[in-house]
């Protein structure tokens, strides 16, 4: 293919694309010029181009195309349903021969006699219809036009529509609504509108259309496409300059002179890493364009009537990762409108609005861009999803009974769950669901699912931002180093060499901890990569527990050390070793050797263990209900009494002796990292801790611009809390929080009194000289 | 998939000389299509990849990349060898990857007049690794396949 030909095709693809966001939109605002215009040069440089390449079919039909477009932009038509509808057929007629021509160079043998038929038709009625009721219509409009301030060629066509189209009847219903309704978004100002005559229509199209060429020369002059390998290729490169600057951090760590060098090295491959990372981003809108189009067409064909919502268009994302969802996004969209949303009739015995309403959006959220697909629709019945599931066999009854009705609605997301179709037509929803998950998935994101009987369903997508690079805890075990994710750890336990036989239970050979009062249970890295390798109970070393949570999954890994988190660059494993199932990929670090990156999932179900989560942090965090404000509570005993503080403000917990804690007069102070800190003990529990060397436990948090300490008995859990609301007001009390349904006292850091000025001052002068 | 290979081999050195690597397995003299070798990387130590199929001799850093070994020790029933080693890179199916052997030699140049397909005798095992032989003056010159070293061929196939 040569290179006019290809270009042309990119071209086309663009236009189309362009088109059919239009074109959904039109029928929305059926009058507006700039969308009409925008459509008609789509179809224009199509036809202009296919002229000299010489595709005669293309031509003709885009010619059709372009002569009734032509109508509708001289405002002789009005974008009807029945217009909106050919013009979308015609979209689909023009790209299916570009597809053709894509494939094998020509335009196929289809027949495009009906459709251009239909265009003509359409094209025809315009031409009667105009010259019939053209001059009444003008007069009554003008007059009509001066009441309310409208330009008279809106008012025109909305009464062309009327006369012509029986489809319409609801416009023609309320023709001054509309035409208020278009006054008020109508761009030219009302003292112009007297002065319209029909020539002054033709140089207000005229306008409009200049204008929009402005803006698309001007978003053409900065933008440049990139060949999108060329866009991969730069990608390893910086992932190789990330790796390679890893190194040189680490060998400057030993040479002071590199230290300011490397400084600047790290800073700038972080900024071209994230410029190169921005260059792939694309915004959400491409994968969203085409969910206008399905809506009207899906609605049309089941009988329901949805309004689409669309939030965060502009949220970007890396194209692979673009390109991935498109699938799993359309799906839900489907199901949303097949099963999600009811018939009219049904919702107007339900007392909903006939139009149901189907929110798509998309937020970015730290490294995540988060895609909820939500309906106002019957919503799933968890009674019915639980009968079902025990009838497959996917769970047994016992198990269901205890389950939450968050839990059982993750069900749907089971293989088994969603292939019978008995089961779709009575839950509701699950036409491959577990597609939708596992297409997720693949690319490092979640799925949850939400519903609320009789109001609605919402489908979230949680997906990375980016594949390439991913932030990895690096652990050691049989003498080698692997990478674990950190988006799957959730929390990291040493356990001591004296501690090791006690710490780590046994349930008749499964090994199990207890966790904050929860066992979890464990898997040990070297047992499950060297099959066969045996623990001497008595005799374990040092190790730590990285506390993972993937997918529902939550277990501990047992690994022999920990090294330095680090960002990986991901490499892809051959086919030979990622059949292997433990590895999603490999990575270069720092030090120059290589890791595999450990695939927490895979390994939480080789492992056996469930999707569960029986842990009350889980459970309370989905429970809560959504639209309060949820806090991460660090959940503390201080002397007996349960109190939380703000997890964002704990900066470190450390457990400590006794002696390391000293006194300014009376107030006790901690020497933390050649600060002062000042140390908070309301419960009095260093004046009850007679022993020096008795371990006491200080969580240091931040408090405004300052660093404080407070002493605690234990650290119980972190946990999600609500806000609580007075009775009868909906001011949020300040002070408690409700975390796992009890009211729970907030730890009051303004309480604790800030060390004067000066005393700190004299007393890091007396800790430098103490260290010196 | 199972003759084409051979075929394409078979017909293609009717006329030019054509040039092989040699290299050394155990007692062995290999040959290679140098046209099918990227680069040779002088001596690596592999990572070890626990679970991994047998023939898959570890992870070598090359050039950016992750490049998956074979051992061919491993493959031909030998015992494997701790130490470094070098690495022919060779273009598969999948990617690139790399074999492990045990010293690189000169590139012969042989020709087609000297090839001798497998003997019957040759056990089923080596018959799939090897094209056939070159007689040179002294020796053999074993043929390997670079297609059927590939592990993501190798993965799929009994030998492993």
């Amino acid at each position: 293919m040569d290179e006019l030909t290809r270009e042309f095709l990119i071209e086309s693809q663009e236009g189309l694309d362009r088109m059919e966001r239009c074109l959904t939109d039109l029928e929305n605002r059926p009058d507006h010029a700039a969308l009409i215009a925008e459509i008609f040069r789509s179809v224009h440089t199509i036809k202009g181009t296919t002229g000299f390449l010489g595709y005669k079919r293309l031509e003709k039909l885009s010619h059709a195309g372009e002569s009734l477009l032509g109508q509708l932009r001289e405002g002789k038509l009005s974008a009807t349903a029945p217009i909106v509808t050919v013009l979308l057929q015609l979209l689909d007629g023009l790209r299916s021969i570009l597809r053709a021509i894509e494939a094998n160079e020509t335009e196929g043998a289809g027949e495009d006699e009906k459709l251009i038929q239909d265009l003509e038709q359409l094209q025809a009625n315009a031409d009667i219809s105009t010259t019939v009721v053209d001059s009444a219509v003008k007069r009554r409009s003008r007059k009509k036009a001066a009441a309310v301030g409208v330009p008279p060629s809106t008012v025109s066509r909305t009464a062309d529509i009327a006369a012509h189209d029986p489809t319409t009847q609801l416009i023609e219903a309320s023709p001054d609504a509309a035409a208020v309704d278009k006054a008020e978004r109508s761009p030219s100002p009302s003292e112009n509108i007297s002065k319209i005559s029909s020539s002054g229509i033709a140089s207000r199209e005229h306008e409009t259309a200049t204008l929009v060429n402005a803006s698309t020369v001007a978003a053409s002059e900065s933008t440049l496409r990139v060949d999108v390998a060329l866009l991969n290729r730069m990608m390893n490169l910086v992932g190789e300059l990330v790796l390679t600057r890893n190194q040189v951090l680490q060998a400057s760590a030993t040479s002071p002179s590199l230290t300011q060098l490397s400084r600047r090295l790290d800073m700038v491959t972080a900024d071209l890493r994230e410029s190169v990372m921005k260059a792939r981003m694309q915004p959400v809108s491409n994968v969203f364009s085409k969910i206008p189009r399905m809506v009207r067409d899906l609605s049309h064909s089941l009988g329901r009537r949805g309004r689409l919502e669309m939030e965060g268009q502009d949220t970007g994302l890396d194209k692979s990762l673009l390109e991935a969802i498109k699938d799993p996004l359309t799906h839900a969209v489907r199901n949303s409108l097949d099963h999600g949303i009811e018939a009219p009739d049904v919702r107007i015995a339900a007392g909903k609005n006939p139009e149901g309403l189907l929110r798509v959006r998309a937020i970015q959220e730290g490294s995540h861009v988060i895609i909820e697909v939500s309906d106002d629709g019957a919503g799933i019945s968890v009674e019915r999803v639980r009968a079902k599931a025990i009838e497959r066999n996917l769970i047994s009854a016992e198990r269901a009974a205890q389950q939450s009705e968050h839990e059982l609605l993750q069900l749907v997301f089971l293989p088994g769950f969603s292939t019978a179709a008995v089961v779709t037509n009575v839950s509701g929803r699950g036409v491959g669901m577990d597609v939708v998950r596992t297409n997720v998935e693949k690319i490092g994101g979640k799925v949850e699912l939400d519903s609320h009987p009789g109001r609605g369903t919402t489908l979230r997508l949680r997906i990375p931002l980016t594949l390439a690079i991913i932030p990895a805890l690096i652990v050691r075990s049989v003498g080698q180093s692997f990478a674990l994710p950190q988006a799957a750890l959730s929390e990291l336990v040493h356990i001591a060499r004296q501690e090791s036989v006690s710490s780590i239970e046994w349930m008749e050979g499964t090994p199990l901890y207890r966790l904050r009062g929860n066992l979890l249970p464990l898997v040990f890295l070297d047992r499950l990569l060297v099959p066969g390798t045996t623990h001497d109970r008595n005799n374990l070393c040092e190790s730590y527990i990285a506390v993972l949570e993937t997918d529902g999954r939550r277990f501990g890994l047992v690994v022999d050390g920990l090294a330095d988190p680090e960002e990986i660059v991901v490499k892809a494993l051959n086919v030979a070793l990622k059949n292997i199932g433990l590895y999603s990929g490999a990575t270069v670090l720092g030090s120059g050797s290589l890791a595999l990156i450990l695939d927490p999932t895979a390994i939480a179900i080789r492992s056996g263990i469930a999707v569960e989560e029986s842990d009350l942090v889980a459970s309370a965090e989905v429970s809560a209900p959504l639209n309060l404000i949820n806090n991460d509570y660090l959940v503390v005993d201080i002397g007996n009494r349960r109190s939380a503080v703000e997890l964002t403000n704990v900066i470190r917990i450390e457990q400590l002796p006794a002696s390391r804690i000293e006194y300014i007069g009376r107030r006790p102070v901690l020497n933390f990292e050649g600060q002062l800190l000042s140390i908070e003990d309301s419960a009095q529990l260093l004046v009850a801790e007679a022993d020096p060397d008795a371990q006491i436990v200080v969580v240091i948090c931040r408090d405004g611009d300052r660093q404080v300490g407070f002493v605690v008995s234990h650290v119980l859990d972190v946990a999600a809390g609500t806000d609580l609301f007075e009775a009868g007001s909906s001011r949020a009390t300040k002070g408690v929080t409700l975390l796992e349904n009890r009211v729970t006292d907030l730890v009051d850091l303004a309480l604790v009194p800030a060390l004067s000025a000066n005393t700190t001052e004299a007393h890091s002068c007396q800790f430098a000289e103490a260290s010196l | 998939m199972n003759s084409s290979p051979k075929t394409r081999r078979r017909k293609a050195p009717s006329s030019a000389p054509i040039e092989m690597c040699s290299v050394r397995v155990g007692d062995t003299l290999f040959g290679l299509p140098i046209s099918h070798i990227l680069e040779i990387v002088g001596s690596a130590r592999p990572q070890a990849v626990p679970l991994a199929p047998g023939f898959v001799g570890g992870l070598v850093h090359y050039r950016g990349d992750v490049l998956t070994t074979v051992s061919l020790r491993q493959l031909l029933g030998l015992s494997t060898q701790d130490r470094a080693q070098p690495i022919l890179v060779l273009e598969g199916a999948g990617g690139c990857f790399g074999v492990l052997v045990d010293g690189v030699g000169e590139v012969l140049t042989v020709s087609s007049d000297d090839f001798e397909p497998n003997p019957p005798t040759l056990d089923e095992c080596r018959k799939k690794l090897f094209t056939g032989t070159y007689k040179l003056k002294k020796s053999l010159l074993v043929i390997l396949d670079p297609c059927r070293l590939d592990p993501s061929y190798l993965v799929g196939s009994q030998l492993a």
